[in-house]
């Protein structure tokens, strides 16, 4: 950096990332109270170190692959040419967004002065990474071994979502070329995802010993501390916040981007590389947060945990778009996400017995789900991207947003992403008599043992005299 | 292993030359570091799978019931 101006464009991008993945801790932050608040006193601490160790369990096998898949992938491969070397195959050559570059032996990899983003923008995604497990793991409480969740963690953090992340959240992305795929703030990409992949593992994990009656009745555990949950749903806002600033490209000319000449357009873009503004998805954020929180006290008749959680669902349902709405589309399709989600959730439930202990399969895959399908309704026509506009299934060139083209995209995103590597990951760990933890052991509570300890430690402190 | 011994020497080098990897090691540790990390990561998995699962049997043999748990909520 030899020029001031080109050092302060890449020092305030460098630190706008790095701000965003502050601001994004808190929703691991408020994931870890969330799910020990919603969890029983006797599960407490178990349920706390499973949310805790995901942190590192995906962390190293992001760095180790799961950024190289980000950037390897974007081609399906076999797919749609990318538009930097016109092949199909992996993207492993020396263009410059090439995953060569993104192996742990490169030296931008590490401390580089002749790079300021690249560890930023690893660990932006990275929180993504931890958030689509998180979402898993608050669905599965109190009956998973944690060598089961770490697996399924690894699985979800650092391998499925970022292909699912190449193919429709990356600028050379083929769903975007073939389908028209637009997913702006991750209603697909993470939330109906990991939701699906929630939705497999549950089909064969169970539900909790008590949760259905002899007849098949669904019986309600509800949140043992109402406070923590609330308090950690509250942080999940707020780390949301910096998932959605991390999610743009803050100051990018386009105009050369473009190849069009002569031209200079500075502004921030979405992660396809079209222009928004952090102005205008403040608006849609906070708009369709109240969207889900309005719909949500009335169809769950002012129940603190569902009303809260809507509040998520909503901006959730909205995310694909939210770089184009209008605030007042956002805040009614935040309002149709939650109705539609919490309508299937107990349908399910009742239908399939399906124990998810926090809702997450409702909150985060259904309304990612249907917020993708809305988003094709509400955007039909718009460019998937600025590089070039063409038809859909072309693949060399960019079709635009259309509704067929975005539910195509939530059925990859919930089923082939989601459930299908979710439901098969668990069979093979239950085949191996490593996913469910032993029936006795549930119904004394992980916790037991050290419980006990505790309290023998307690007599013994009271019983001291010096 | 140093990288660097000088920063004033450093920065006076050419651009392209300044502008690289600083840390120890820098292009002949990677791969070494790597495959330290593997089987760091590789133990820790069977380590704590084991201890988990004498723990898990452990618990199961003593057969508490649902409220067992109660007599040893702590005061403290």
């Amino acid at each position: 950096m030899t020029d001031q101006l080109g050092a302060l464009t890449t020092i305030f991008t460098e630190f706008y990332y790095w701000i965003t993945v502050v601001l994004m801790f808190l929703i691991h932050v408020g994931f870890c109270m969330y799910e020990v608040g919603a969890s029983r006193y006797k599960h407490h601490q178990h349920t706390l170190m499973k949310n805790t160790m995901l942190i590192p369990l995906v962390t190293v096998t992001w760095f180790l692959f799961g950024w190289w898949i980000y950037w390897a992938f974007p081609t399906g491969p076999g797919i749609a040419p990318s538009i930097m070397n016109e092949s199909t195959a992996l993207i492993t050559d020396e263009t410059l967004f090439s995953a060569m570059w993104q192996v742990p032996t490169s030296d931008i990899m590490a401390v580089n002065l002749g790079d300021h983003i690249n560890g930023v923008f690893w660990a932006a995604f990275l929180l993504f990474s931890w958030t689509a497990a998180s979402i898993v793991s608050g669905a599965i409480i109190e009956r998973i071994t944690t060598f089961a969740f770490g697996i399924l963690a690894i699985a979800i953090g650092s391998v499925f979502w970022t292909i699912d992340a190449a193919w429709g959240w990356h600028f050379d992305g083929w769903m975007l070329k073939i389908l028209g795929y637009h997913d702006a703030y991750a209603s697909g990409v993470i939330h109906a995802i990991a939701g699906g992949f929630a939705l497999g593992v549950l089909m064969v994990l169970g539900p909790r010993i008590g949760k259905f009656s002899s007849s098949g009745e669904p019986r309600n555990i509800g949140p043992r501390n109402p406070w923590l949950v609330t308090i950690g749903l509250f942080l999940i806002y707020t780390g949301f916040w910096g998932f959605y600033a991390a999610c743009n490209i803050p100051i990018f000319d386009l105009g050369p981007e473009y190849g069009m000449e002569g031209i200079s357009y500075w502004t921030a873009t979405n992660i396809y590389v079209t222009p928004t503004t952090l102005s205008g998805i403040t608006f849609n954020f906070l708009m369709s947060l109240s969207g889900g929180l309005l719909a949500g006290y009335w169809i769950a008749k002012g129940d603190p945990f569902w009303t809260y959680s809507s509040g998520l669902a909503g901006i959730i349902c909205a995310s694909a778009g939210n770089d184009l709405y209008h605030p007042i589309q956002s805040m009614i399709i935040g309002m149709i996400g939650v109705v539609l989600s919490y309508k299937l959730h107990y349908w399910v439930e009742r239908k399939f017995k399906i124990d998810d202990a926090v809702g997450a399969v409702a909150v985060h895959g259904y309304a990612g789900f249907i917020g993708l399908v809305i988003c094709g309704f509400v955007l039909n026509g718009y460019p998937s991207s600025g590089y070039s506009v063409g038809a859909m299934w072309d693949g060399t060139t960019y079709a635009s947003i259309n509704p067929l083209g975005m539910f195509l995209g939530a059925i990859i995103m919930f089923f082939v992403l989601g459930l299908i590597p979710g439901y098969i990951i668990a069979k093979v760990l239950h085949g191996m008599g490593k996913l469910r933890i032993p029936r006795e052991a549930e119904i004394a509570g992980l916790d037991y043992e050290m419980m006990e300890t505790a309290k023998s430690d307690e007599k013994a402190v009271a019983s001291a005299t010096r | 292993m140093a990288t660097v011994t000088n920063w004033i020497d450093h920065l006076n080098k050419p651009a392209e030359e300044v502008a690289g990897a600083i840390y120890p090691g820098a292009g002949s540790s990677e791969g070494l570091l790597v495959i330290l990390a593997i089987i760091i990561w590789i133990g820790w998995h069977v380590l704590t799978a084991k201890s988990e699962s004498d723990e898990l049997e452990r618990l199961a043999r003593k057969r508490h019931g649902p409220n067992d748990h109660k007599s040893n909520i702590t005061d403290w």
